[in-house]
């Protein structure tokens, strides 16, 4: 899947905006959105949040796990447990990154919070590696990811399943008697 | 040694990039299908000479030439089919009307395969419903915001966008908006793409 | 989008239990985006969707006349023509990932198309069986003209089931569990490892060979991810 595929994704999430225009309800094949009144919040898909952010009719509203006290706990937490910690968004990376290249003048201490997700990223990558490293090496058949969001699985996936599938065709080939289909006969 | 010239047309796909159509080896093929025709003949005479004086000596050597015929088969095979793959990437890639330079090294019935494909393709999609069905070639990528960055390259005065909003174009000046009304704007170089 | 809901349940109408089902678009772009991911992910060709892209084709072509007739520049019209373009992007990509499969899994494709009983459920779309097999019998004479009618005389054909690889029903795959299972059975890699059974717990994400799962894609059990 392509990065672009899975920013796609993250961009049906809703958040908040304070719209400066008004417009009544309207009837999206997806759901009702609206209607927009200015000044007063109302919830649209982030898709559509860039849009009109980049037309300078809204004003967008940070999600509440995108600050920089909550951002540290989970900077913090990450850190000091093995394990995956469950993330305030299945898309937070892509949300970050969406939010703050299109409105980080709505976003207080934006760098800080940039580098504070950043950080997070960097220390479950490192994490997924080794335990991907681990389940190929230890020919595991099964793993529980729980807390891993799309994106991060989507990192490691095309070299992951390569390894993976490689090594149960050469398993399956020096395996006498198995009917294997894809040996050459000459 | 048989089956040499079979498999240098395989390593010759090979060593070219994925995607690529190096000219089609006609001398190759030609030259395989050649030693596919000596090898049966030897094979046949072989076999008459086997059945009628019992000669079953003849038989290791009557099996090797059999070998060598198939994998010379499957090595064209192969090699065929591996073109026939990177000419279809071609439909998806340049679409329906292909480039002279990129036509240049299919071979007559490459184009006729060729044809054949996208004339299938086309039904297909013709078939899919509404007026004239979905153009599944299109929307490779997935939609990105109708709006671009763009910086004025020279003065163009008072623009209308949308809801009757006016922009001033002063040269220098930076904008974001609407791709399909800035589109010919950037062709006559008033505008520019920024791209971040 | 009553008119819509009819056509809908029209649709699902046929198709056995759920005929009573009322789908609401929001629902049926779900739905597509669900058989678009499980589709992109999985190994082997999955059952044809035909109702859902003729609804979803229904609700783009019918959109797009509403916007013929707007003013362009319309606040409202931008906003549904983004949607449109979302929506098509789906329905496209979803439609590429299945001709990407009939072509290289073809010969396979088609054999197991041709012997299914009347009961069982369709692989392919008449649509895509007709361009299956117009793919194969295009590839076919192409080799026989150029090749195979040069070749001695006990070697002129090619059994394309088994020259063609079939999918890898082993390749591991992501999912995410959406109707909770007890007791799947996973398979040992090795000799000395021996099988045991999981449980998938609602919303739970797993990693695991396709082969084991491939009726809980089909049933809607889990989502590929």
């Amino acid at each position: 899947m392509d990065p672009s595929e899975v920013e796609f994704l993250a961009e049906k999430e809703m958040v908040t905006i304070i719209p400066n225009f008004s417009l009544d309800k309207v009837y999206l094949i997806g759901g009702d959105l609206g209607p927009f009144n200015p000044g007063l919040p109302v919830d649209v898909p982030v898709w559509l949040a860039i849009n009109l952010k980049q037309r300078q009719k809204c004003r967008i509203v940070p999600p509440d796990w995108m600050d920089v006290e909550k951002l540290e706990e989970i900077r913090e937490q990450e850190r000091k447990v093995g394990m995956f910690t469950p993330m305030p968004s299945p898309y937070y990376m892509e949300l970050t990154k969406l939010l703050l290249n299109h409105a980080s003048d709505n976003i207080p201490k934006a760098d800080e919070i940039r580098t504070l997700v950043k950080d997070t990223w960097d220390t479950r990558i490192a994490k997924l590696r080794l335990s991907a490293d681990s389940f190929v090496s230890q020919q595991e058949a099964h793993a529980k990811l729980d807390n891993l969001t799309l994106m991060e699985i989507n990192t490691i996936r095309q070299l992951f399943l390569e390894s993976l599938n490689h090594m149960y065709k050469l398993r399956t080939n020096m395996q006498p008697g198995k009917d294997s289909a894809k040996s050459q006969d000459f | 040694m048989f089956g040499e010239k079979a498999i240098e047309l395989v390593r010759e796909l090979d060593r070219i990039g994925d995607g690529q159509l190096p000219a089609f080896n006609e001398d190759g093929i030609r030259q395989v299908l050649e030693e596919m025709k000596a090898l049966y003949e030897q094979n046949q005479s072989d076999v008459n000479e086997a059945k009628s004086e019992g000669a079953s000596e003849l038989i290791p050597t009557i099996k090797f030439r059999h070998c060598c015929l198939l994998r010379n088969q499957r090595c064209i095979a192969a090699y065929l089919y591996d073109r026939l793959l990177r000419v279809r990437a071609l439909r998806w890639e340049y679409g329906s009307v292909l480039p002279t330079s990129v036509r240049f090294h299919m071979s007559a019935e490459e184009l006729e395969w060729f044809n054949q494909y996208k004339k299938s393709l086309a039904t297909y999609m013709r078939s899919l419903g509404g007026e004239e069905g979905l153009d599944i070639t299109q929307d490779m990528k997935p939609p990105k915001s109708l709006y671009i960055e763009v910086r004025c390259v020279k003065d163009h005065g008072e623009f209308e966008i949308d809801d009757g909003t006016i922009i001033l174009l002063k040269k220098n000046s930076q904008h974001f908006l609407p791709r399909w009304k800035c589109e010919h704007l950037i062709r006559q170089g008033v505008l520019e793409h920024v791209l971040s | 989008v009553s008119v819509m809901s009819d056509v809908l349940s029209e649709a699902s109408e046929g198709s056995g239990d759920d005929s009573q089902e009322l789908m609401t678009p929001a629902e049926l772009i779900e739905k597509l985006e669900e058989a678009w991911l499980n589709e992109k992910f999985s190994p082997e060709l999955l059952e044809n969707k035909s109702e859902i892209v003729e609804c979803v084709m229904e609700q783009l072509t019918h959109m797009e006349e509403n916007l013929q007739r707007v003013k362009k520049g319309d606040l409202k019209a931008s906003i549904h023509r983004m949607e449109i373009d979302r929506i098509r992007y789906v329905l496209s990509s979803y439609l590429r990932s299945r001709l990407q499969k009939i072509e290289k899994y073809f010969p396979h494709v088609l054999k197991k198309e041709k012997s299914r009983a009347d009961g069982d459920p369709s692989y392919l779309s008449p649509e895509e069986f007709a361009f299956a097999k117009e793919y194969m019998a295009n590839t076919e004479t192409y080799l026989k003209n150029v090749a195979l009618r040069h070749m001695p005389p006990n070697l002129q054909t090619v059994d394309f089931a088994k020259c063609v690889p079939e999918p890898s029903l082993d390749s591991f795959v992501f999912l995410r569990v959406k109707v909770q299972q007890e007791n799947i059975l996973v398979e040992p890699e090795t000799d000395d490892q021996s099988e045991y059974a999981v449980d998938l717990e609602v919303g739970s994400q797993h990693l695991m060979r396709y082969r084991t799962i491939a009726p809980l894609v089909s049933n809607g059990a889990v989502q590929l991810i």
